[in-house]
């Protein structure tokens, strides 16, 4: 949140800054009013070249419709995992999507204790996005337990034979984690489109949009912004961020436990909890630029989503790639320095394939984890270094190109950790090979289209910024400094 | 809902609104103001009130926590499962349930005590229907509602006129 005027008390009014708005916010040079039309208009009716967006979701999502139905008819049978392989394309695209929804929890409620001003124009959408992102990774455990109807027998109740779930499980804690983590993000966004509800409601009352008003006067929830609603709000709101900034390094180290708490080579270091935080701040924050800077194209949001904002989200992106970096690094240095001859194997197996044929060229043993493997290094290490320079994050296009890259390097970087350490454990004998079957992909084509669907509605029936918050960073209306006193 | 008897002003400025807050406060009487947007001037203005929701969410976290250690716990004892001599209730892992469940307790709990508390502050403050019915205050214009005897009304209309308020109405039983 900017602070443009502060109050100050010797000499008894708003003293108004010099510089007028913020480099991040400058739409902040508005006034209340303005602020309310300009973002009202993004809810005006949309351009046919949003249906058709639309409909290119959506049949991505009937895809993974299709699919979802026949690998629950067929069963878990049918789709590529298989002894000794258990964990494929449905735990990658779980640790995929849980990573994207971090993005959102860190500009929310991070940035808001960090006072970072430029995080008001974008933590809306990027909000939001962690709860689509959220629903889409809860999907995929379910989906892989083979009977997704009995997927309430994770939750400890009280059952006929008084069996419990095991606490001492990380896959236990998965579940507290990640219901948890979806409740709280939920919460936090609902929280958050209170007052601008109440801005909607009144807008269409006023503007005579009876219909209008009627829908959006219940999720107001009788809200009139009084002092007194607003004195607890900002302290509720205050605590959903000091407790999400925990959870949110927690969801991630914990999913990033499933992993480590295992005795297989490639997972068990005490490296992955970090290395999981960062890699999915890393890739949130690009899906979070992956989808913003067409948005900003297409809705005209260049005053609110400036160029400084782009550039700030890139050089976490810079600094969180470095971190993933050099994760990539002492992980290779670590197999080798444990002297465990099945560590060392694994990271000559992820780069190179099967310890005989070290060759690249024209080598069979080259199979989807090396592709994933080289994928991820260029895509998450080399492709963003030329983000150092100002003139290329000063550049939209090929800032997009660039998160663009990062997201598909990310979701290698997953298929990287969760398939390449189970095809090849300790036994040659119980070596395995994954590929993935057509309904596997189809699901996964599936949940961007559910991702990127849920995003697209959301772009034309919610305020998509913030509207309160963007007041609140803005000049105040002053009599005096009008008048020159 | 008893009748509300006084006076409210709509006012453009945020400085006016301020200064017709401290003098009204300096009569005696607290009054309700309507904002777009949270202002620390009017925070400062009406004498930087507090909020209980820090100490529900104390409350309600505390009790998410000890749930979280106790469940596994119990449920540990109640059917044990011995491995490798391990202890039956440990508190490490135990710890990741107690932290998740403290999060999620006072997520819960501060959202649903600031709508409790949104529902008693609107019988303890109550606004004018009329001014509920005037929809800029979530766009453009700020509010300051008294709620004072009949015999005061004339004073207190008159401070908010003095201070600039574009429209003051005034609200008797």
């Amino acid at each position: 949140m900017g602070i443009t005027a502060e109050y100050n008390e010797t000499a008894g009014k708003v003293v108004i800054d010099e510089q007028k708005g913020h480099p991040g916010i400058r739409a902040t040079t508005l006034g209340y009013g303005q602020i309310n039309d300009e973002m009202l208009a993004m809810l005006d009716k949309p351009r046919p070249s949003y249906y058709l967006l639309l409909l290119g979701f959506l049949m991505a999502l009937g895809l993974g419709a299709l699919s979802l139905a026949i690998q629950i008819d067929v069963g878990i049978g049918y789709s590529g995992i298989s002894h000794p392989i258990a964990w494929g394309f449905y735990i990658t695209n779980f640790v995929f999507w849980i990573g994207i929804g971090h993005a959102g929890t860190l500009i929310s409620a991070v940035f808001y204790l960090t006072r970072a001003p430029w995080r008001t124009a974008i933590y809306r959408s990027a909000e939001a996005m962690t709860v689509f992102a959220v629903m889409t990774a809860g999907l995929f455990p379910l989906l892989h337990t083979g009977r997704p109807w009995l997927a309430f027998w994770l939750i400890p109740y009280p059952n006929e034979r008084m069996l419990w779930v095991n606490f001492k499980s990380p896959l236990l804690w998965d579940v507290f984690a990640v219901t948890t983590y979806m409740s709280v993000s939920i919460m936090f966004f609902l929280l958050g489109l209170i007052p601008d509800m109440a801005i909607l409601r009144d807008e269409a009352t006023r503007k005579g949009k009876k219909l209008k008003a009627m829908i959006y006067a219940p999720m107001a929830l009788a809200w009139r912004g009084t002092n007194h609603q607003w004195v607890h709000y900002m302290r509720g709101y205050l605590i959903f961020a000091a407790i999400a900034t925990p959870l949110v390094f927690s969801v991630h180290s914990i999913v990033s436990w499933d992993f480590a708490m295992s005795s297989v080579p490639g997972w068990h270091t005490t490296i992955f909890a970090p290395y999981f935080v960062a890699g999915a701040i890393f890739s949130g924050l690009s899906m979070v630029l992956t989808v913003l800077i067409p948005m900003r194209a297409v809705f005209g949001l260049q005053d609110y989503i400036t160029n400084h904002v782009i550039q700030s989200v890139s050089k976490m992106i810079i600094f969180t790639s470095i971190i993933v970096g050099y994760a990539y690094a002492s992980e290779f240095f670590i197999g080798y320095y444990s002297g465990s001859p099945f560590e060392r194997a694994i990271f000559y197996y992820r780069p190179f394939g099967e310890m005989q044929s070290w060759t690249l060229l024209g080598d069979s043993q080259i199979n989807f984890p090396q592709i994933a493997f080289w994928l991820m290094v260029f895509c998450n290490v080399i492709a963003p270094i030329p983000l150092w320079r100002w003139k290329i994050r000063n550049n939209p296009l090929a800032v997009w190109i660039i998160a663009a890259l990062v997201n598909v390097g990310m979701w290698f970087e997953r298929f990287n950790i969760v398939g390449s350490s189970l095809q090849h454990e300790y036994d040659p004998s119980a070596w395995g090979e994954y590929w993935p079957t057509i309904v596997e992909v189809g699901i996964t084509i599936g949940s961007f289209g559910f991702f990127f669907t849920l995003f697209t509605l959301f772009a034309k029936s919610l305020p998509p910024m913030a509207i309160m918050e963007l007041k609140e960073a803005s000049i105040p209306p002053m009599k005096r400094t009008e008048k020159g006193n | 809902m008893k009748k509300f008897t006084g006076v409210w002003g709509i006012f453009e400025y945020l400085d006016e609104t301020t200064d017709s807050i401290e003098q009204v406060r300096k009569q005696g009487v607290q009054p309700t103001v309507l904002m777009p947007c949270p202002r620390h001037e009017i925070d400062h203005a009406l004498g930087n009130p507090s909020s209980i929701v820090p100490w529900i969410a104390l409350v309600f976290g505390a009790l998410g926590c000890l749930i979280g250690y106790s469940l596994p716990a119990w449920t540990a004892s109640d059917w044990v499962l011995p491995v490798s001599g391990k202890p039956i209730v440990a508190i490490p892992p135990f710890t990741i349930i107690g932290f998740e469940l403290t999060i999620l307790f006072t997520a819960i709990h501060t959202l649903l005590g600031l709508a409790i508390l949104g529902i008693i502050d609107s019988f303890r403050f109550p606004i004018p229907n009329s001014a509920k019915k005037y929809t800029r205050f979530q766009r453009d214009r700020f509010g300051v509602v008294v709620r004072c005897d009949e015999a005061r009304i004339d004073e207190f209309e008159a401070i908010m006129k003095k201070n600039g308020a574009e429209e003051v109405h005034v609200e008797k039983e």
